[in-house]
């Protein structure tokens, strides 16, 4: 059994391990762009990809992680966001491991889909072991030294 | 120093809580093997030949004396009453055990220190000049750029899953004693001829099994631009570094595969997406940073009588030659505090001389201690005056050793006495030449020496680079070692060469009497060894030893 976590948009808060993939289809790239209606289907992209401006169109984009300490999806994401300005859902399958779920969130990730075997509790501190960090990132593009340092921190949720 | 904020607090006792529920999650079988070796390594926990090894991050190099009493604290409560000063300038512990670690790291938070990212694929704590912010060859104080980069670096969203580990070595001074040539990016900061405070980028340096010195990529950059610059050197490193095989997958591969110009051009590609985004160091935040490191009040110093006192004292007039460098302020001098003593491995030191050097550092100092890459205290701050009091007090405590820069003053790595990479043991090597070499006429007569000894070709011992290196390896289940000479790590770093054949435990050090023999004959005038094996080259070391030994 599959889990699919996502994290609310407007919140930033996670709503973990409830619900199985949302019924949309990851295809590969050279399925999804042959596909005569590819707005509507989902792109699976190896950790290895180049980003392509084409994949905008994609309104679900999944990275697959073929193994949890392969940080190649990190960059590919940070790049789909910052670079190309890939506004979709970003979500991460494969070797997904529970404990690293923060760094992806901050690349950008909305969504996860944990393999077999892994679950992680809705709400966990597993999920979000920091209030905050030092580094700008997707989710919160201001470095700490650009916010009020030692008053009160604008969180990076 | 650097003075932790709320911030800074509350993040190292979150990442304390992290980690312990990862370890109680392993302990339980919740968490699997796999993933928590990744996990703990993130958080320097190796697990050894006999025990778990626990690294502790010594921010490039300083400590306080409240810090260094808490080691010595850990050392005494959950350790055989020592630890260890790694080549990187951390503190290690050979004897923790695993499920009192998180109790280690909550000892560590509460006096503002932790072990993040002292091991694993990310990027290390950062290394500088151990005599950063005092040495009188400084152009621009290193420090507060290793702390923006402890900063960014500390849990990267991006880069803490790299292909393999990353090592930041920053230099400030006209004599490189951080070694920058050999280290995954090697920085130099300076101030330029306008007062502009700007930054070289050397990338691609390193030792393990493939040595290379850096290639420089970038020349002058204005230091606004360190953090987007090292960003865009580190994409495309984790985009593009192999993954596939752990032995090519350092920077120094990819930047060989690409080419030195198809690297920084790749690099430069990505960095003009990146120049001038919100991670571009505003004026402020660097300034913010430089007063944490502002130079404390030096009081007027008291009139020494350091002629008198080492013309009445051959020994500590020998100290003061070798172990005290010269000051930015007059009156002040920098004593490097010397862990070489034989019978005792390189760098260990016992929980009552952390104390003691502690009490020094509030006594003849500000309270601040630095840890060298060749794993010796350094107390930065030294009146002249009371250099005679403390050679007297360091020489009770087993640290007055008068080795800094000769023969006996050994870089060695743990070795197969405790690392479960090591192929051979380097312990036992570094005190047989001790031992063998212990008359000072003999070393002072030798002069400026450095031997680097590593178990293993991971290189923790950085053999490549020591005048004469020393490599442990291992031959059909016999340890055996391979000697190099001509290695050098300051300016105009070079590789030692190889010299021939391996050589038995037992014959190392009549080896190196023999080629300290070609030495002693060949040079000219004030010429050390090094100067002497450039000039000469293998031929005449190699004659003299395999004559000898075959």
């Amino acid at each position: 059994m599959t889990a699919l976590i996502e994290i609310d948009s407007v919140s930033g808060s996670l709503q973990g391990g409830t619900s199985g993939p949302r019924d949309i289809a990851l295809l590969s790239a050279a399925e999804w762009h042959a596909h005569p209606a590819r707005q509507t289907q989902g792109l699976l992209l190896g950790v290895d990809a180049e980003p392509d401006e084409r994949f905008l169109a994609a309104p679900l984009i999944g990275i697959e992680f073929p193994a949890f300490h392969d940080g190649r999806g990190l960059s590919l994401a940070v790049l789909l966001r910052s670079r190309l300005g890939y506004a979709g859902e970003l979500r991460a399958v494969g070797d997904v491991q529970p404990d690293l779920i923060h760094y992806y969130r901050r690349c950008g990730f909305d969504s996860f889909v944990l393999p077999k075997g892994r679950s992680v509790a809705p709400g966990s501190a597993i999920l979000a072991p920091y209030s905050d960090y030092y580094q700008a990132s997707v989710r919160n593009p201001r470095p700490l030294f650009r916010r009020n340092r030692g008053g009160v921190h604008q969180r990076d949720r | 120093m650097y003075r932790y904020d709320n911030f800074d607090r509350q993040f190292v006792a979150e990442r304390v809580a992290s980690f312990r529920s990862q370890t109680e999650r392993y302990l339980a079988g919740e968490l699997d093997a796999d993933a928590f070796q990744h996990l703990r390594l993130r958080n320097g926990l190796y697990m050894q030949r006999l025990a778990p090894m626990l690294r502790v991050a010594v921010p490039y190099g300083t400590l306080s004396s409240t810090q260094l009493r808490a080691l010595a604290r850990i050392a005494r409560d959950f350790d055989r009453g020592y630890g260890h000063l790694s080549t990187r300038q951390n503190v290690q512990f050979n004897w923790p055990q695993l499920p009192e670690v998180p109790d280690i790291l909550e000892v560590l938070a509460d006096v503002d220190m932790h072990a993040i990212q002292t091991s694993g694929n990310c990027i290390r704590n950062v290394t500088t000049d151990q005599f950063a912010g005092v040495a009188a060859d400084e152009t621009l104080d290193p420090r507060p750029y290793c702390e923006i980069i402890r900063q960014w670096s500390t849990s990267h969203p991006e880069f803490d899953w790299l292909p393999r580990k990353f090592k930041i070595a920053v230099t400030g001074a006209r004599n490189d004693r951080a070694a920058v040539d050999v280290h995954d990016i090697g920085l130099h900061v300076y101030r330029d001829e306008h007062g502009e405070r700007r930054v070289d980028f050397k990338v691609g340096g390193g030792l393990g099994r493939t040595p290379v010195i850096a290639q420089l990529i970038r020349q002058g950059l204005p230091m606004t631009h360190l953090l987007t610059y090292l960003e865009a050197v580190m994409r495309v490193y984790n985009r593009y570094g192999r993954r596939d095989n752990k032995y090519k997958a350092r920077i120094k591969i990819l930047v060989r595969a690409m080419g030195g110009d198809g690297f920084r051009d790749k690099v430069d590609a990505e960095w003009a997406q990146l120049e001038g985004s919100a991670s571009t160091l505003p004026e402020d935040e660097i300034e913010r940073m430089e007063a944490f490191f502002a130079p404390p009040a030096y009081p007027a110093p008291a009139a020494d009588e350091l002629d008198a006192a080492r013309f009445a004292e051959p020994a500590f007039s020998r100290w003061v030659q070798h172990n005290v460098a010269p000051h930015k302020q007059p009156g002040y001098a920098i004593v490097t505090l010397s862990t070489k003593v034989t019978g005792v491995p390189p760098g260990d030191v016992s929980d009552r001389q952390m104390e003691a050097v502690a009490d020094w550092a509030d006594r003849y100092g500000f309270g601040e201690i630095r840890i060298s890459h060749e794993q010796n205290f350094v107390l930065p701050d030294v009146p002249r005056a009371a250099l005679h009091e403390l050679w007297q007090a360091a020489q009770a405590e087993q640290l007055g050793a008068h080795n800094v820069g000769l023969l006996s003053n050994i870089i060695c790595c743990p070795g197969g006495d405790y690392c479960s990479l090591a192929n051979a043991k380097s312990i036992p090597v570094a005190e047989a030449i001790q031992r063998r070499f212990d008359d000072y006429d003999y070393q002072h007569d030798l002069g400026p020496l450095d031997i680097n000894i590593s178990g293993c070709m991971n290189a923790c011992g950085h053999h490549h680079v020591g005048n004469v290196g020393i490599l442990g390896v291992d031959k059909k289940g016999q340890e055996f070692y391979q000697i190099s000479l001509g290695g050098h790590s300051g300016n105009e770093a070079s590789l030692g060469e190889i010299i021939g054949p391996s050589f038995s435990r037992e014959q190392v050090p009549d080896v190196l009497a023999q080629i300290f023999e070609v030495y002693v004959a060949e040079r000219r005038d004030e010429e050390t060894f090094l100067q002497t094996y450039r000039r000469i080259g293998m031929q005449p070391f190699k004659e003299r030893v395999y004559d000898r030994t075959d």
